[in-house]
């Protein structure tokens, strides 16, 4: 058996590194796609009837990129979403959601630049037990819809 | 002919929360039973595990009748990797309790057909009426395994029913 017995003490470092990291990258701005606090218990809601009225969560900053340049005929492109943690973690506080893979789960999406993508993984980077960047794989949406990004 | 499919829906969620209560599932902010149509709800990468999810597939229309019968077949998607408590090791019986409720749920096979439209929910003047399922054999994927049923679910058009 082995224990980690660093004495370090987190100290934020990993976030402001990581936030430098993604601003000077082009840092932008991302939408999650969240449902409302006080969701549609009615039976329309869980029929397609009643809009779900989703709401955008602004997470910044964020870098987007495209994985692979070669496109499969058919297949949607991917992308790849890196996201600051300490974005996160603020939204988790606002949201007073644990743990904060929650939140991703809880999305029906995400919208960059007006487009809508799905997110088809999560993974994360931590230092000293606090996630400094999540990594989210996006697959484009097939919708072609162009997204309000205005905070609901 | 969507009528049909919400009261589907409907009632197999109904029944669920007799046969079993305790499968439920959070989504989109709502605690509900553990039962879902596909196509009503945010596209997801992958299916969820220990819910069962509604695919509407194919559609036929038989008009030799006096008023027009359509034919709709239901998948009904399932799958589980057990319980973490029996680290997935219990996921065969897990999924035979699903083969079990979803048993369950599906008798009697009618029931009458309502318009969710309209608040509150109006019954119509036929029933809907469903077919024994047809259970796929059991896939595996990982840890999960997995089944789908198959149901072929009738219901008369009615005056003025799109």
């Amino acid at each position: 058996m082995s224990a980690d017995l660093n004495t370090l003490n987190m100290d934020g470092h990993a976030f402001r590194l990581a936030d430098a990291l993604l601003r000077s990258q082009g840092g932008t701005t991302a939408f999650l796609q969240m449902p409302p606090a006080t969701g549609d218990t009615s039976d329309a809601g869980q029929l397609g009837i009643d809009a779900p009225n989703f709401q955008s969560l602004p997470l910044s900053p964020v870098v987007f990129r495209r994985v692979r340049a070669t496109m499969t005929e058919g297949k949607p492109a991917k992308y790849e979403l890196i996201v600051s943690g300490a974005a996160v973690q603020a939204a988790v506080g606002a949201l007073q959601i644990a743990p904060a893979d929650l939140l991703f789960q809880m999305a029906a999406g995400v919208t960059v630049a007006g487009e809508l993508f799905l997110i088809e993984a999560v993974s994360l980077s931590e230092c000293l037990g606090a996630v400094y960047v999540y990594r989210l794989l996006l697959r484009e949406s097939a919708s072609g819809w162009q997204m309000q990004t205005t905070q609901g | 002919m969507q009528n049909a499919k919400d009261t589907f829906y409907i009632t197999l969620r109904n029944r669920l929360a007799t046969v079993n209560p305790a499968r439920t599932m959070t989504l989109r902010g709502v605690l509900r039973p553990g039962i879902l149509v596909e196509e009503a709800e945010p596209a997801a990468a992958q299916l969820p595990t220990d819910v069962f999810v509604l695919r509407w597939t194919k559609f036929a229309v038989d008009g030799q009748l006096p008023s027009i019968l359509t034919n709709l077949t239901c998948e009904i998607h399932y799958a589980t990797a057990g319980t973490q408590e029996n680290a997935g090791l219990d996921r065969g019986r897990s999924l035979e309790e699903m083969d079990n409720e979803l048993l369950q749920m599906l008798w009697p096979a009618y029931t009458p057909k309502m318009n969710y439209t309209q608040t509150p929910a109006v019954e119509m003047g036929t029933n809907i009426f469903w077919s024994q399922a047809t259970f796929a054999p059991e896939t595996t994927t990982r840890e999960r395994v997995g089944r789908i049923a198959t149901v072929k679910v009738f219901a008369f058009q009615e005056q003025g029913e799109q």
